[in-house]
């Protein structure tokens, strides 16, 4: 994953905020970086942008040899749905469907099976009584669980955690970042948006936002 | 109270965008119900208001032409009578204006006294002598208005008026127009003795007595040849049948979109209250109560609705005005004017109710539950169930749909309610269509019908392709006991079933000479049932007695008919004239043994089910449904867009990880399919059932009680319905998944 001189800005005329301005930023597979900074300060705008999930005002982001910029939503969407796994703070799992289905959904969006694969990662992450299980009866933690095997099972080559383990206890969080560590390690980029110093820690690098721009 | 009603008025200031989204909802759901109330209102009650306006005599005699003075002499000996005018009417008077000719024009004589019909524009009659008054019909199609000429009966005359008469369906609905001119101009046209009348106006001093008034009259009509009544309320009644099916038509098109508007209300008012759900947890926190809350948010959607509800249902009235006066028109009725403003106020205030209501409901719900909980924004449904449906794009949105199981329901019945009269106006379209064709759905099983002598039967009997040919003879009469209604007596060489075979409701078909099968509108007139006896008065003068065997339905004369057998009808009646009835061999060309009839020297003609006159009738009716059906369609789409544009609103984070995690614009479209096929299957089935078992009974009932009219509609034409809602649904569904995809998944992922 590669961005150069990304710039982002929300509102327009005097009300207007430069929240990125210019950010170069280059993770390599089999690398965990960790991105911090104070509450507003761009971390969660950045990571949406690489993502695909919203369009930088100006500068490149290249993620699995695709440019983002310029591209057809079609085309941020395919890079989704192959390329990226989003694990977010509020889990984001729906309600309707069970720990299985969750984590099947992108695989069924991509047009595949992946039941093998989800099976695998469920029992990987001990999560198979949670999996037949509605999210609403599940704790935290599991559900935080479930929502990274649903942003593993594409095999995605990039993984963008946004503040993982805002929502847990110190426990369930421990738990949640040794699996995050555990993706970098098999090869894949992931980039953690967190304001703990703590989570920070298991990072190979930590980069913090400033003023718009990242800082070591 | 004040600080939480500032609270929902600053609402409506700072979100103006929302407020206008539900008053673009109410203003279409008003305009639907303005639309309905303003056609079902002005047909319910036009009779009634023309006829006041008209002063529409509570009686018409009409016989053959008699002195002035004998009638006279026979209606001052009657009770009852307020006050009586006397007219001499030409029946197929010739009349024409430049291109433009009728020849079945009735022009009134008429003499001083009461009226009976309403002046619309111009003046009434002086009393000069080529002054004319013509019906608003003839008027309207031809043009006239005072001052044009008219020529009638080889005199011209100068139209001064134009009036209108309910006492039938209007030129050129009705073969011909009417006419009024001064009496003594038309006796003359006539060659009439002076004094000769042959219509008289009766009003009645109690219309509740009417009934001693009529049978008076019948002991009084010694020597009156070809004496006919007509009732006031024989004439509302027919009116009525004519303009029944469409009131009962667009009282339930009115209801279905009271339905949809009140459920569609409901249910974003449910989506708003959630979306506000910290805001009412923190008016509660700081010491409102529920009913302060409650009464802030009614009221807030009160003020939405008033405007929105007024302009829509004024929207709605401007849009049906225009159909509406032109098919009262041809009813020859008036329109409402101010008095529709009492009906549309009503509307008005049901709306407001409605929405005050549907905004009342859920807030009392969220307002009533411990204020920590709302504060937090805990969901008001509750937690989702195990749900055994498929987990692709479209069995989610099914599961979207399933968790608002009140909602999809309620949808789902509202559509099918729609379903319902669409479906109802495709079966009558197709029935009007078989009726103008298709002489076996009024019970004519033959297809051929011969202007010849009863002798010419055995010849056409050995002609190919024909299966059996019989003479038929059909005659009005008169009912002798109360001689005010008239209806036909039809009678078959042979066995009348095996050519003419209207379904028997009650008793048994004739068996003998002295019996009689009576249509149901006959049996209704007369309290006819089998066993009692029917009395006619054949055009001769002598009185015919046949004991009722049963009751059939049939369509034609509005069911007032009646079978006997030939013998006792000839032997009163020597020279009555008659066709020839011809049956066809199955598979028959009907086409080709009209060449062998010609070709023996006969003129044959094709058997239609309806008269030349109901084929106008059912044109305006048909036109009418498609308009409605039209509208119905549209409100189909509406219901499903709604509900679909609600799922999307309430679920934008749902939807905003689908697209998070690589979700097409064609997958979120499928997703949202998937809840509006669930709905549109539902409403399909829901519909045809109801349409079925409910709709159709009571429209056929309400359209024409007389007979057992088939309006169930057919499987196929269920089918073309599910099929038109699947187009409508991937329709709706394409329509809000371009609204969902519009928006950044970052912003919907946020929403709460």
């Amino acid at each position: 994953m590669h961005a150069r001189g990304v710039v982002k800005t929300f509102g327009s005329g005097r009300a207007s905020r430069r929240v990125l301005d210019g950010v170069d930023l280059d993770v390599p597979p089999g690398e965990l970086l960790a991105l911090v900074g104070r509450s507003g300060s761009g971390k969660s705008t950045l990571l949406h942008l690489l993502g695909g999930l919203d369009r930088a005002d100006s500068g490149t982001i290249e993620v699995a040899g695709v440019t983002l910029t310029g591209e057809s939503e079609a085309t941020l969407t395919r890079l989704r749905r192959r390329s990226v796994g989003f694990v977010f703070q509020s889990f984001h799992l729906l309600p309707e469907l069970d720990g299985l289905e969750n984590v099947l959904l992108p695989a069924r969006l991509a047009g595949g099976n992946g039941t093998s694969r989800a099976r695998r990662l469920i029992s990987e992450l001990e999560l198979d009584e949670a999996s037949r299980r509605l999210p609403d009866t599940l704790s935290g933690g599991e559900q935080q669980r479930l929502a990274i095997a649903r942003a593993l099972v594409n095999d995605p080559r990039l993984v963008l955690a946004d503040e993982p383990t805002g929502n847990l206890d110190a426990e369930s969080a421990a738990v949640v970042l040794r699996l995050l560590r555990g993706i970098a390690d098999e090869g894949r980029a992931v980039v953690l948006v967190t304001h703990d110093r703590e989570a920070a820690s298991i990072a190979d690098r930590v980069l913090e936002l400033r003023e718009g721009r990242l800082a070591a | 109270m004040r600080a939480v009603l500032i609270h929902a008025l600053g609402r409506l200031r700072t979100r103006p965008g929302r407020a206008l989204l539900a008053a673009g909802g109410i203003f279409a759901a008003a305009a639907m119900l303005g639309a309905g109330t303003t056609v079902a209102y002005s047909l319910a009650t036009g009779f009634d208001r023309a006829a006041d306006a008209a002063d529409l005599a509570d009686v018409v005699a009409r016989f053959e032409p008699l002195s002035l003075s004998s009638v006279q002499a026979r209606t001052h000996a009657l009770p009852n009578v307020e006050s009586v005018s006397f007219r001499l009417e030409l029946a197929g008077t010739h009349i024409h204006i430049g291109e433009r000719w009728n020849g079945h024009a009735k022009l009134q004589g008429v003499r001083d006294g009461r009226r009976g019909y309403a002046i619309v524009a111009g003046r009434d009659l002086s009393g000069a002598p080529l002054e004319i008054v013509v019906e608003r019909g003839l008027a309207r199609e031809w043009g006239l208005g005072p001052g044009s000429f008219l020529e009638a009966g080889l005199t011209v005359f100068r139209v001064v008026g134009v009036a209108v008469t309910p006492d039938t369906v209007a030129f050129p609905l009705a073969n011909g127009p009417r006419l009024y001119a001064p009496y003594e101009t038309v006796r003359e046209l006539a060659g009439a003795a002076p004094g000769t009348v042959n219509l008289a106006l009766l009003w009645a001093s109690d219309p509740a007595r009417l009934d001693v008034t009529l049978a008076q009259a019948r002991a009084a009509s010694f020597g009156v040849e070809q004496l006919r009544f007509v009732t006031r309320d024989g004439i509302e009644t027919l009116l009525g049948q004519a303009a029944g099916i469409v009131i009962a038509l667009l009282v339930a098109f009115s209801l279905v979109a009271l339905a949809t508007a009140g459920l569609m209300l409901a249910a974003s008012s449910a989506a708003e209250v959630q979306r506000r759900l910290s805001a009412i947890g923190l008016l509660r926190t700081v010491g409102a109560s529920p009913r302060q809350v409650t009464a802030a948010y009614a009221l807030e959607a009160a003020l939405v609705a008033a405007p929105a509800g007024a302009l829509g249902l004024a929207a709605g009235t401007l849009l049906v005005t225009g159909p509406s006066t032109r098919l009262l028109e041809a009813l020859n009725e008036l329109s409402p004017g101010a008095s529709l403003l009492a009906p549309l106020a009503l509307c008005l205030v049901g709306i407001v109710s409605v929405v005050a209501g549907a905004a009342a409901l859920p807030t009392w719900r969220a307002a009533s539950r411990p204020a920590l909980a709302s504060l937090a924004g805990a969901d008001l449904v509750g937690t989702s169930r195990r749900s055994p449906l498929p987990a692709g794009t479209l069995g989610l949105g099914l599961r979207l749909a399933v968790s608002r199981p009140l909602r999809t329901a309620g949808t789902a019945i509202v559509l099918a309610s729609s379903v319902s009269v669409i479906l109802l106006m495709l079966a009558l379209a197709s029935l009007l269509g078989r009726l103008q064709s298709d002489p076996e759905t009024v019970g004519k099983r033959y297809r051929i019908e011969v202007s010849a002598p009863p002798a010419v039967a055995n010849e056409l009997r050995r002609l190919p392709g024909v299966a059996g040919a019989q003479p038929r003879f059909e005659v009005q009469v008169a009912d002798s006991f109360s001689l005010g209604q008239s209806f036909s007596v039809i009678a078959f060489g042979g066995e009348h079933t095996r050519y003419e075979a209207p379904p028997l409701v009650a008793g048994r078909r004739i068996r003998s000479d002295d019996e009689v099968e009576v249509g149901v509108g006959l049996a209704d007139a007369l309290s006819l049932s089998p066993g009692s006896t029917l009395a006619v008065l054949v055009p001769s003068g002598r009185e015919l007695r046949f004991r009722v065997a049963g009751t059939v339905s049939a369509l034609q004369d509005e069911g007032r008919v009646a079978y006997v057998r030939p013998a006792r009808l000839l032997a009163a009646e020597p020279f009555l004239s008659s066709t020839i009835a011809v049956l066809l061999d199955p598979g028959a060309s009907r086409e080709a043994v009209e060449g062998e009839i010609l070709q023996a020297g006969y003129y044959p003609a094709p058997v239609r089910g309806a008269t030349v006159r109901d084929r106008g009738f059912l044109r305006v009716l048909a036109a009418l449904l498609q308009t409605v059906a039209l509208v119905n369609g549209l409100v189909c789409l509406y219901v499903l867009v709604q509900m679909l544009a609600l799922t999307a609103q309430e679920r934008r984070r749902a939807l905003g990880i689908v697209r998070a995690l690589g979700g097409s614009r064609w997958q979120v479209t499928r997703l949202l399919a998937g809840g509006a096929l669930a709905v549109a299957a539902l409403a399909s089935v829901g519909g045809f059932a109801l349409q079925r078992f409910v709709v159709a009974p009571a429209a056929a009932d309400l359209a024409a009680s007389y007979v057992s009219l088939p309006l169930q509609a057919s499987a196929m034409q269920a089918l073309l319905v599910a099929a038109a809602l699947v187009v409508l649904a991937f329709a709706a569904s394409t329509w809000v998944a371009r609204g969902v995809a519009r928006e950044p998944v970052v912003r919907a992922l946020s929403a709460e």
